[in-house]
């Protein structure tokens, strides 16, 4: 084999691979290149409505169930507007969402040994008075104390429900435990229920959210994914 | 009457074996395949493998019935399994089979391993058959887990949802994993597509050469023993056959042709004789 026989063959030989193998890999890992290299979502980035923040009462937590609309193969486009109502047909993510009063923390629990110690949870007074309307510092108030919690167990995802008697979220699945706050009790999972860090209360007394978590990457060196 | 359709019947067909055998060489194949001397002691253990192979080939044979009636899209994949379990004839008795056939494959394929396992059956030369049966162990546990998700209710679901963030926790590869298998980074229509495609065309398509290549190693080295015990074992047996014919002959026709008998007799009396 000659020197320019080795080369030609080399560069068929890559232009040829490359022929056969991009296109067939790139379709089926089509997902991942969007998701984790150019880091878009199925889920719709836009704000969607959950529920009026006067009906979570003092001492329980209650869950109201958000569509997330959802661009997957044929998933509803993104509605952005929520007045907008979703196809019955369509497929959205069904989320549910779990709204409480914080708790004040007394004493700061460890992961994987103790909870928080922590007192009654705290409704702001203004709850009693309206329950739309607010003003900018009531909205502020309201958000500082409300609990916005995905049903998404941290462990493995299954979901979490309020069990009264026990004053604790339950996970059907491995019995991973949390308190009011979400804060980890007891059971495998390695932290906390997830949190949806972008909430706001409006005028109208109703919350609103974003689909965004507070995912901490390298926690106990795993990677948690809200699936 | 009847002795003559049963003589004609059995020359026809002993002519298409004939002519089979000579073009395609399928009776020596079946022979070799089929016909092996298995001690008597644990005989009922060496029939896991066989287990296995049957409960595998009725998943494929349900499985492919189901696919008649079954829609892998979120807003039909339910109703379309309520259909075969309610409405489709012997639907519930097709997708019983593919369901329980599946666990009890799951259950032969535990014990088989271990009766390899227990009785060293993977040492030389056999090894490279024991690396092939944990591929295709790896591929039905593959299998097992996309199916689940399938009948897209709420068992399945969260059982793949939890599956799913297992393999979530793996290292350095976990978000690739769980991209993967969702078909981005929610559960939707793309994830029940991917959990057809690969139940339904890739790990079956990949099980299939496998299982031909864990039979032909099994035949290569056979299941006691090595290639040249086998054979020799195996001559043994159609030589034993051969004479209980021949003796069987003998007793029933007494007057007919003695002289082959006879020599066949002293060559048995030899041979037992020379072999002990």
């Amino acid at each position: 084999m000659t020197r320019s026989d080795f080369l030609g063959f080399g560069v068929m030989g890559a232009i040829v691979g490359a022929i056969l193998t991009i296109p067939p890999v790139a379709f089926v890992l089509g997902p991942i290149i969007k998701t984790d290299v150019l880091g878009d979502s199925n889920v719709g980035s836009g704000w969607q409505e959950v529920g009026p923040v006067s009906e979570v009462p003092v001492e329980e937590p209650v869950d109201f169930v958000v569509n997330f609309p959802l661009q997957q193969v044929y998933g509803t486009k993104a509605i952005e507007n929520p007045n907008v109502q979703n196809s019955e047909s369509k497929f959205t993510l069904r989320n549910a969402i779990w709204l409480s009063w914080k708790a004040p923390i007394k004493e700061q629990g460890r992961q994987g040994s103790n909870g928080d110690v922590i007192g009654k949870p705290q409704r702001p007074a203004i709850l009693d008075e309206k329950s739309e309307g607010f003003t900018e510092s009531e909205r502020e108030e309201i958000m500082s104390k409300l609990n916005v919690l995905s049903n998404s167990c941290a462990h493995l995802g299954c979901p979490v429900r309020w069990f009264p008697e026990k004053q604790l979220y339950l996970c059907p699945c491995h019995g991973g435990l949390y308190d009011i706050n979400g804060g980890w009790v007891g059971g495998p999972p390695p932290r906390g229920m997830y949190r949806y860090t972008e909430a706001e209360v409006r005028e109208n007394g109703k919350l609103y959210v974003k689909h965004k978590f507070n995912i901490e990457k390298g926690l106990d060196k795993q990677e948690p994914y809200v699936v | 009457m009847i002795g003559r359709i049963r003589t004609q019947t059995s020359e026809a067909s002993q002519f298409l074996v004939d002519w089979m055998e000579d073009r395609t060489g399928i009776v020596t194949i079946l022979e070799h395949v089929l016909y092996e001397p298995v001690p008597k002691r644990g005989a009922w253990l060496y029939t896991l493998g066989s287990a296995v192979l049957f409960t595998i080939t009725l998943q494929f044979l349900t499985g492919i019935l189901l696919l008649f009636y079954y829609v892998p899209t979120t807003d039909h994949a339910w109703d379309s399994v309520n259909y075969i379990m309610n409405d489709a004839y012997f639907g519930q008795v097709i997708r019983g089979i593919h369901y329980w056939s599946a666990n009890f494959l799951m259950a032969f394929i535990g014990l088989h391993m271990g009766q390899v396992f227990f009785s060293g059956g993977y040492k030389s030369p056999r090894e490279l058959n024991w690396v092939v049966g944990v591929i295709l162990l790896l591929l039905v546990i593959g299998l097992a887990f996309t199916g689940y998700l399938l009948r897209w209710d709420q068992d399945g679901f969260w059982a793949s949802v939890v599956g799913m963030k297992i393999g979530s926790y793996s290292p350095f590869v976990g978000g690739y994993v769980v991209h993967f298998l969702l078909g981005g980074d929610a559960v939707g229509p793309a994830t029940l597509s991917r959990f057809f495609a690969i139940h339904v065309w890739l790990l079956p398509a990949a099980i299939a050469p496998l299982i031909g290549a864990h039979l032909y190693l099994l035949r290569r080295h056979g299941a006691f023993g090595s290639e040249f015990e086998y054979t020799d074992r195996l001559a043994k047996l159609h030589e034993r056959q051969r004479m209980e014919e021949y003796a069987r002959y003998e007793t029933g026709e007494d007057e007919g042709e003695p002289y082959v008998g006879r020599r066949d007799r002293a060559d048995r009396d030899g041979h037992e004789g020379s072999g002990e």
